[in-house]
């Protein structure tokens, strides 16, 4: 039976039948949760890039904000509708009053594309925080662009400097991983990751131009 | 044969990676950091194991034809079904992993191991190829990730164990450093165990 012609190509359908199927019901019972948890760890993540402004109008512990969570996110953080933008915007509150933004912003890395999102001041010309949310780089090389050594460097950083010129930001030189910056322009680059490290400020250079102009007219 | 043999001669004797020279693109993708080798290590021991447990079972139905089709549905099966568990389970784990999980399927060890063994001994003795096979694998990945973590980054499993004083190796960082400590490990234990000529 088994060298007959049929055979095979019934066993192949019932094991792709089989093992389909285990992958679609596995896959159905977990999907809420997945989701559930993706949603959570936005979240966190949203507060916790907007969290320094929240605690400086409130008076609060960062600490104790963050712990708060979820009830601290419902109290400051609100999504925004931005129309026309086209990228995930939040505002963090305090008594009605604005006091940080949060983009969900979208670039190219060397084997994918990437996600981040990054809190800025409300004039938009300086990061507040940054964190890379989705990236595809190779572990241990340009993956390492998620850790915080690298990602401080752009924090409290004045990135928006010629608000009136063509390109709004300014250009960076990138120096080694073990070098100490002498100069505001430069960054240190992930060592054995050039190309991912560039990739990171290319996408923050296009993200800025576009939101800073687009949040100009918005605000208008 | 013993089961205990079964393990020694899959995770030493014959070892995948210096014996059958299988799983190198891997061995060489992953070993920059210790963390990173005990987590594939860990994937590819648990595939291993129940791939060859199901391949086994099924053996004697398997139509010759299409055996390798069925072989690799089983492996993808398994690395699905441990990337949507981990998810929905172990999310921190799952992040930690990142496209690990997916790399699994491409390890020519699991189809090398499913072919040699689980197509014609019994589940018992495949599952335990499996994990030896795995375990070969994984101590391999530990050793040169062991000596690129040090020399590249100055620490072991992320603790710093060299001082200030230490300047790292750059080269060691990057893919080239696995390609020839590879090289000098595989021709170390077949000269020094196999008695290979040079």
């Amino acid at each position: 039976m088994k060298d007959s012609f049929l055979f095979p190509i019934v066993f192949m359908l019932i094991m792709v039948v089989i093992f389909v199927g285990i992958l679609a019901v596995m896959y159905r019972l977990s999907e809420e949760k997945i989701a559930a948890y993706q949603q959570d760890v936005f979240q966190r993540q949203v507060l916790a890039l907007m969290v320094g402004k929240i605690a400086e109008a409130t008076n609060e512990d960062v600490s104790a904000i963050l712990d708060a969570y979820p009830e601290s996110y419902e109290l400051y953080v609100k999504a925004v509708n931005t129309e026309g933008l086209e990228r995930q915007t939040f505002i963090a509150q305090v008594a009605d009053s604005t006091v940080a933004y949060c983009f969900e912003i979208k670039g190219k890395g060397l084997w994918g594309s990437m996600k981040a999102l990054v809190s800025t001041t409300t004039d938009f010309r300086t990061i507040v925080d940054f964190a890379i949310v989705e990236q595809m780089e190779t572990p241990g090389l340009g993956a390492r662009i998620e850790e915080d050594w690298f990602l401080a460097q752009f924090r409290d950083r004045l990135f928006v400097q010629s608000p009136d010129a063509e390109d709004i930001t300014s250009s960076y030189e990138f120096i080694a991983e073990t070098q100490v910056p002498e100069r505001e322009d430069q960054l240190k680059r992930v060592t054995g990751a050039t190309i991912t490290s560039d990739s990171v400020v290319k996408m923050l250079r296009n993200e800025f131009n576009h939101i800073y102009r687009y949040m100009q007219d918005y605000r208008s | 044969m013993k089961l205990k043999d079964i393990f020694i001669t899959s995770a030493f004797t014959e070892n995948s990676v210096w014996r059958q020279i299988l799983g190198i693109c891997s061995a060489l993708a992953v070993t920059n950091l210790m963390k990173n080798s005990l987590i594939m290590g860990l994937g590819v021991i648990f595939t291993l194991a129940f791939a060859n447990l199901t391949i086994s079972f099924i053996r004697n139905w398997t139509p010759r034809s299409v055996r390798m089709m069925v072989q690799t549905l089983v492996i993808a099966s398994y690395v699905i079904i441990v990337d949507i568990f981990l998810k929905a389970n172990m999310p921190e784990i799952s992040k930690q992993l990142g496209p690990y999980v997916g790399l699994i399927i491409t390890n020519c060890i699991l189809m090398g191991r499913a072919e040699a063994f689980a197509s014609q001994n019994k589940p018992l003795d495949s599952f335990i190829d499996g994990i030896g096979a795995g375990v070969g694998y994984t101590l391999v990945l530990l050793v040169i990730s062991f000596i690129r973590e040090l020399f590249g980054f100055g620490s072991i499993f992320g603790i710093q164990v060299m001082g200030d004083w230490w300047t790292p190796w750059s080269i060691m960082v990057m893919a080239p450093s696995a390609f020839f400590i590879l090289a000098m490990l595989i021709w170390h234990i077949n000269t020094r165990f196999y008695k290979a000529k040079v």
